[in-house]
């Protein structure tokens, strides 16, 4: 291998799984995430109602609110360590194209800190007495809808990485931004429980994905060559 | 072409031109607004549902109209920002976002006193009037994100890139929050074209508002943008000259 330069694909695997090692070895990053979720989700019915049916209305918001909280929390370190020690200069020097590196930096933190929420979303909606049938679909739903988050987030925290406080501008800046998603997904469970097929919401759900897989990491890697120079 | 377009980057060229521009574009808007506002309060026949509150409308639908105007502007200023690196450009993005967030307020504060009398309510989650208060967010967001980095070389990037998605953003967001809004409640028709031809004598004086505001925000723009030259330029000779002048 010694003086052939590295493919973009070979350059893609080689972040995905830097990223992937760092997460392992720091497990907070893992399971702060995944903790907040639970616990926003618990406190729904504690500030609500604890009765079954009024919970049961609101299961599939308070899912999707959560998830999407939970996901700006995480995405906070998706840059931040990179920043502070350099290598994100050394990712923005490399030859490669700097969507690949960035959607590779995506995905590996979507697996660490979004997939986890998706795979403990049945049994939240389980406690939130979510009828039996929207299980799976809340299920496939936060799949395709909390990529888009990240991704949409990724936009936010990019811009944002040089600032020393950034938690409220972050929030300011991706929630609004997140709408479309959060609109998508309730309606689709909602819509499904009340005989809706299911087809028609998840091919708009898919094209929010496709959009923003390609369109998010460019506008993530503009940002990143502004805010770090 | 291309000479005219590298002279209006130039802050001084677009500061001299402004100042000639500006009487030819506050004497129709005072006209105009004079004789909109009196003929909208005063003549206008009411409404035979909506009895005297029909004139808020001649200040809410101007609002409304333009405050659409404000991400589009910034996305375009700042894709000029970005390729061309043209400073006017960017003052002028960075004194839209804060005029676009008090148009956009006044539109929602005009449109809620509206509802207060029509729908019997100050605030209810229709389409529009969501998705008019989630472009505010975003204004507030672009303004923010101004004010947090402190290198303006930099902030005016970082702003461009966040109204160009921005600008793509507030059209998703439109959307779907009409679609969720339909699927919601049934489709309750509270707009102008739903109603029978309207007489002249109720659309004449809402264009002439229209034109007026039009003109306030053109005015309003360029107001502002020859504060913010002022302010970026104050070390230039010719800025001093000026001072100096007076």
């Amino acid at each position: 291998m010694v003086g052939r330069a590295a493919t973009t694909g070979q350059a893609f695997r080689a972040t995905l799984k830097r990223d992937l090692i760092i997460a392992y070895k720091r497990k907070n990053d893992v399971v702060n995430p995944f903790m907040f979720f639970l616990i926003v989700a618990t406190m729904f019915p504690i500030g609500i109602s604890p009765d079954p049916d009024r919970l049961g209305e609101i299961a599939a918001g308070v899912l999707w609110i959560s998830a999407l909280l939970a996901s700006l929390l995480a995405m906070d370190n998706l840059f931040r360590a990179d920043y502070e020690d350099g290598s994100l200069e050394q990712l923005l020097l490399s030859p490669h194209p700097l969507y690949f590196l960035v959607l590779a930096k995506n995905i590996s933190h979507w697996l660490v800190s979004g997939l986890p929420v998706v795979l403990v979303s049945p049994l939240i909606a389980y406690m939130l007495n979510l009828p039996d049938a929207a299980y799976s679909i809340i299920f496939i739903t936060l799949l395709i809808g909390t990529p888009v988050f990240s991704l949409l987030g990724s936009i936010g925290v990019s811009l944002t990485v040089s600032l020393g406080s950034r938690g409220l501008i972050l929030a300011v800046i991706t929630l609004p931004m997140s709408v479309p998603v959060l609109i998508a997904g309730t309606l689709t469970v909602q819509e499904t429980l009340n005989g809706a097929s299911l087809g028609g919401y998840l091919a708009i759900m898919g094209a929010m994905l496709v959009g923003a897989l390609t369109l998010a990491p460019l506008a993530s890697a503009a940002a990143l060559r502004i805010s770090v120079n | 072409m291309w000479l005219w377009f590298s002279k209006l980057g130039s802050p001084k060229w677009f500061y001299e031109l402004s100042g000639r521009w500006l009487p030819w574009l506050v004497i129709p808007m005072a006209l105009l607004l004079v004789v909109g506002i009196v003929w909208a309060l005063l003549f206008v026949p009411p409404d035979y549902q909506q009895g005297e509150t029909i004139r808020i409308m001649y200040i809410h639908v101007p609002f409304a109209s333009i405050s659409l105007a404000f991400f589009p502007l910034m996305a375009v200023a700042g894709t000029i920002t970005l390729v061309w690196k043209m400073k006017l450009a960017d003052m002028v993005a960075k004194v839209a976002a804060p005029l676009g967030a008090w148009f956009t307020a006044l539109a929602l504060m005009s449109g809620s006193i509206w509802g207060s009398d029509i729908w019997g309510t100050w605030w209810i989650w229709d389409g529009r009037l969501t998705s008019m208060l989630l472009q505010f967010f975003l204004l507030i967001g672009v303004i923010s994100l101004r004010s947090a980095l402190e290198d303006s070389d930099a902030a005016a990037k970082a702003c461009a890139v966040l109204s160009i998605v921005g600008c793509i953003n507030v059209f998703v967001i439109k959307y779907s929050v009409e679609w969720w809004n339909t699927l919601h409640q049934p489709a309750s028709s509270f707009s102008l074209s739903d109603e029978a031809p309207n007489p002249p004598e109720v659309w004449v004086p809402l264009v002439i508002m229209i034109i007026a505001i039009y003109l306030f925000f053109a005015v309003s723009l360029i107001l502002s943008t020859r504060n913010e030259i002022l302010e970026r330029e104050r070390r230039a000779q010719w800025v001093q000259d000026l001072v100096e002048a007076q």
